[in-house]
């Protein structure tokens, strides 16, 4: 729907204009309003500096000929600049070293409506007029109101195109331009290497031209579809590596301004308590005050270690009177619960209901499957650097968000929002932590009390893992009836979840309440199963105990693939078909269409795989497993295969082959390096990730208690590209779901034990 | 009072407290920031420098414990084993968010340093830093790399050497 939405961007902005009255009128802002304000972004044009010519939003030439491309998506490791720079480069015609990308500037014309549009509760698959019009409808009131956001694997589904053709423009108008300037038709001239040439030799540098392209009006170009180009389809060398490998990358963290001071900050060891008092003695070496906050106490100093000694030796009272005194099992107990209560207990949302009217004859398969709370562990502990006054505040800041860093902050320090700049160095990681920016919330505040210095607040890792926002804790009963053949006559799947959604809302927007839609994020991975499973019922249960969760590389998928694709194995074993044959005759009955189609395309590359590598047997007293699993997300497939070696209660990942489609591999190494890294994140969270809460503290203080995947317990991932000439898919985030089933199904492979909750562990040699 | 220790190839007095982990010296007191904190506890490697030459976790190290030592950070490596490392990352594109890499090239450039014939499960084996975009696979990669070229330097006639 995005891309249709971006190729057809002129057209649509026409249609819009007429339609918009019919359509958008009085939805949510007045579709007049919306309609005005996109004809305004759609005039937003980059300032330039002298020197450098502006051919739009996205990209500025220089008279050196060099080319900025400018990247609304903050980099965070996932390679949306070297990508931006990549999609320039083809476009202009000239080599990617040519060009850099930085930060788009803070607007409205930058506005991400895919990652929304993702949660909207829509059938990917299904068609129809009230969602196309719904959704084209949303995109619009999205780009009015102009919510700049990275996340929900969208990056390259919301930049690829506008940057194509902006590209693609710039360098017609730079060809017109040299026709004028050499006095021939533009159709004889071409162009090579940062020139425009004509047929008698005679050229013009991009530089040269560059002034004169930018007076000539743009003309609508015709995208060619994605497809292998000079750089298309090939990559680049990734620009920031250099720097990152040298050490030269500036994180948030990194920020030295002059005077600048820091803060060590300690939260209420319950969640949910605050503050009483705290005090320090006077005189402590370097430190320059105490800020007494919500839920927290910070204290200043002139270094971070003069600041965290001095916060040491505070003394502090908190107020547990409104803290959450749960643990960890008493939210599954919560969870069995509303499952338990069953009809009783009104779920927040029913996709379908036929599961629970279908006639009971056959075979049951039942099975309960839980996960655990998660932190997200950036590798940057979260920090912020605030430079306040009366009239203006400067955040320094690694972020998921511009827009809401700039609307938190102002809030924070009684500033109007456009009082506040911010600067996005690169991120340390962010897998969803970095768009929850109440941490920036908290520097302001801090520097607030030190106008006109810039106060860099540092959380430790014991606070980084105190103070996050978790991947909740799930609890799912999934039923199957099997025929006489073993496949699905029915199936019921019911989830306990707290949402996601939810509770982002509200912190964000404290005024908004949440559950006007229902949320998507939670049950994604189950909602639209890949398989055509007959008379099936998906109930999405909200129980919300008020443990703060929030967004975790694919959120949902997490979750709901591991239990789902967990139980379709159990499925397959029921039935005593093997993993792979189950899964395709499922996709079979589905009927034939795109996505299943897609998917047995991923099943077979699992087949060839497993067929031209045999599991090798393993050492006496250890058991060797391979399993499978697919998934689809983020409008991309995955499938996974997963080799795993026990011996004793030691489990293993030795090996992991996934075949991936995300449409188009527009930078098949990013692609490649995306699905390891996911497939890695993925692990950690299988083979040892709990975040556990006991008596309203966490447990896990660090890496020594949370503990994550290292060169030692990482498999070799070895990455298969299918390109499917689908519409583009995201990419960041899809290998994380299909791991965990996938060495979930392996170890029932090896041993013939099924593990359903996570982290796996085994009881017994 | 100060503390003297020659860092990255000078010799230079900290003024911070001497029981100040030598992350925060460095980072705070000389502005080397390639340096990273990840976890404070010697548990992820990200403040990795070397001391005397070899693997050392910054955060665990006092400025007391370095005073009159040579301390090289991210900075300040040069050599053979440190620019083949170094290019071995860039070629492999081993970072993504990056923050981790310094750790990492100051961990496997100090191994090779130390010993240039191992063998690359050997210099694997020694690193135990932590990297939350599990980038693993492409740290195998460039640590092969890295080892292959500096025995493709080392088996050069000597002519060809001397050029370099």
């Amino acid at each position: 729907m995005t891309s249709t939405s971006a190729r057809g961007m002129k057209i649509a902005r026409r249609t819009f204009l007429v339609a918009a009255g019919v359509v958008g009128g009085g939805v949510l802002i007045g579709a007049g309003t919306v309609a005005v304000r996109l004809q305004a972004l759609d005039g937003y044009r980059l300032p330039a500096a002298d020197g450098e010519t502006s051919f739009g939003a996205w990209l500025k030439l220089a008279r050196d000929g060099r080319f900025e491309v400018v990247v609304p998506n903050e980099e965070m490791g996932q390679g949306i600049y070297s990508l931006a720079i990549l999609l320039a480069a083809e476009g202009l015609g000239v080599g990617p070293e040519a060009g850099r990308a930085v930060p788009a500037p803070i607007h409205a014309r930058f506005a991400n409506p895919v990652v929304i549009l993702d949660g909207l509760p829509f059938d990917p698959r299904a068609d129809s007029a009230g969602k196309r019009a719904v959704i084209w409808t949303f995109e619009k009131i999205l780009r009015a109101v102009g919510l700049q956001v990275t996340g929900g694997s969208s990056s390259t589904r919301n930049i690829a195109e506008p940057i194509r053709s902006c590209a693609m423009s710039a360098r017609d108008m730079l060809v017109r331009a040299a026709a004028q300037r050499l006095g021939v038709s533009a159709a004889t001239l071409w162009t090579e290497g940062g020139r425009v040439v004509a047929p008698d030799g005679k050229s013009a540098t991009y530089g040269e031209l560059a002034d004169a392209a930018g007076q000539i009006e743009p003309r609508d170009v015709v995208l060619p579809p994605l497809g292998p180009g000079v750089y298309v389809g090939k990559g680049i060398q990734r620009p920031d590596c250099g720097p990152k490998a040298r050490g030269l990358a500036r994180y948030g963290i990194d920020t030295r301004e002059p005077g600048q001071l820091y803060a060590a900050i300690r939260h209420a060891p319950r969640i949910g308590g605050a503050l009483a008092h705290a005090t320090i003695k006077a005189g402590l070496p370097g430190v320059r005050g105490i800020v007494e906050g919500s839920d927290y106490v910070a204290v200043v100093a002139g270094t971070f270690e003069a600041a965290r000694s001095g916060l040491e030796t505070a003394d502090i009272a908190w107020d547990d009177s409104k803290a959450l005194r749960l643990s960890s099992r008493d939210v599954l107990s919560a969870y069995r619960a509303a499952l338990d209560k069953g009809t009783g207990y009104a779920p927040r949302w029913i996709i379908d209901s036929a599961g629970n009217t279908a006639g009971a004859a056959g075979r049951k398969v039942v099975a309960t499957y839980q996960v655990p709370f998660l932190a997200h562990a950036t590798m940057e502990p979260v920090n912020a650097t605030a430079l306040v006054t009366n009239a203006t505040c400067k955040v320094w800041a690694g972020h998921q968000s511009g827009s809401l860093v700039r609307m938190i902050a102002a809030s924070a320090a009684n500033v109007p929002s456009d009082a506040v700049e911010v600067v996005t160095p690169y991120l340390g990681g962010g897998f969803g932590r970095r768009a929850d920016v109440g941490y920036v919330a908290k520097a302001v505040e801090i520097a607030r009390h030190f106008k006109g210095v810039p106060v860099q607040t540092i959380w430790t890792r014991e606070e980084d893992l105190r103070d996050d926002v978790y991947r909740p804790a799930a609890m799912a009963d999934v039923t199957a009836t099997l025929d006489a053949a073993g496949l699905p006559t029915s199936l019921i799947y019911r989830v306990a979840v707290p949402s996601v959604t939810d509770q982002f809302i509200a912190r964000v927007f404290p005024f908004a309440k949440g559950g006007l839609l229902a949320d998507r994020t939670t049950v994604d991975g189950a909602i639209y199963p890949l398989y055509a499973v007959p008379n099936r019922s998906i109930e999405n249960f909200t129980v919300d105990l008020g443990v703060p969760i929030g967004f975790w590389r694919s959120v949902g998928y997490s979750i709901n693939a591991f239990f789902f694709e967990s139980f379709i194995d159990e499925l397959a074993a029921a039935a005593g078909v093997t993993p792979i044959a189950y899964r395709s005759q499922l996709l079979h009955a589905f009927g034939g269409s795109a996505a299943s189609r897609r998917a047995q395309v991923l099943l077979d590359r699992l087949a060839r795989f497993d067929a031209d590598h045999p599991l090798a047997p393993g050492d006496t007293n250890v058991k060797v497993g391979r399993g499978i699993a697919l998934t689809e997300c983020f409008h991309s497939f995955v499938g996974h295969l997963a080799d795993v070696e026990i011996s004793g209660r030691d489990i293993r990942v030795r090996r992991v082959f996934a075949a991936v489609d995300c449409g188009f591999a527009i930078d098949p190494p990013n692609v490649v390096a995306q699905t390891r890294s996911a497939i890695n994140f993925g692990l950690s969270a299988a083979l040892f990730g709990r975040l556990d809460i006991e008596d309203g503290r966490v447990v896990q203080k660090n890496f020594d208690t949370y503990p994550v995947i290292t060169l030692d317990t990482a498999p070799d991932i070895l990455v298969d590209i299918v390109n499917s000439g689908a519409d583009i898919g995201g990419v960041g985030e899809i290998g994380t779901p299909g791991i965990a089933p996938a060495v979930g199904n392996a170890i029932y492979a090896a041993t013939g034990t099924r593990l359903r909750a996570l982290p796996f562990g085994l009881s017994g040699a | 009072m100060s503390l003297e220790l020659t860092l990255n190839g000078q010799r230079v007095a900290f003024l911070s407290p001497p029981d100040t982990p030598l992350l925060w010296a460095l980072r705070d007191e000389m502005k080397l920031v390639g340096t990273k904190f990840g976890c404070g506890a010697g548990l992820c490697g990200a403040c990795t420098i070397m001391v005397d030459g070899e693997q050392t976790r910054a955060c665990q190290t006092s400025l007391a414990d370095a005073a009159g030592k040579t301390v090289t950070t991210i900075e300040g490596i040069s050599g053979n084993a440190a620019s083949a490392v170094t290019d071995a990352w860039v070629r492999a594109a081993v970072p993504q968010c990056g923050y981790c890499q310094p750790g990492f090239i100051m961990a496997a450039t100090s191994i090779i340093a130390a010993k240039p014939g191992q063998s690359r499960d050997d210099v694997l084996s020694q690193i135990t830093n932590i990297c939350r975009c599990g980038t693993y696979d492409a740290i195998r990669v460039a640590v092969g790399l890295a080892l292959d070229s500096l025995k493709a330097a080392a088996s050069a006639p000597p002519k060809a050497r001397a050029e370099r």
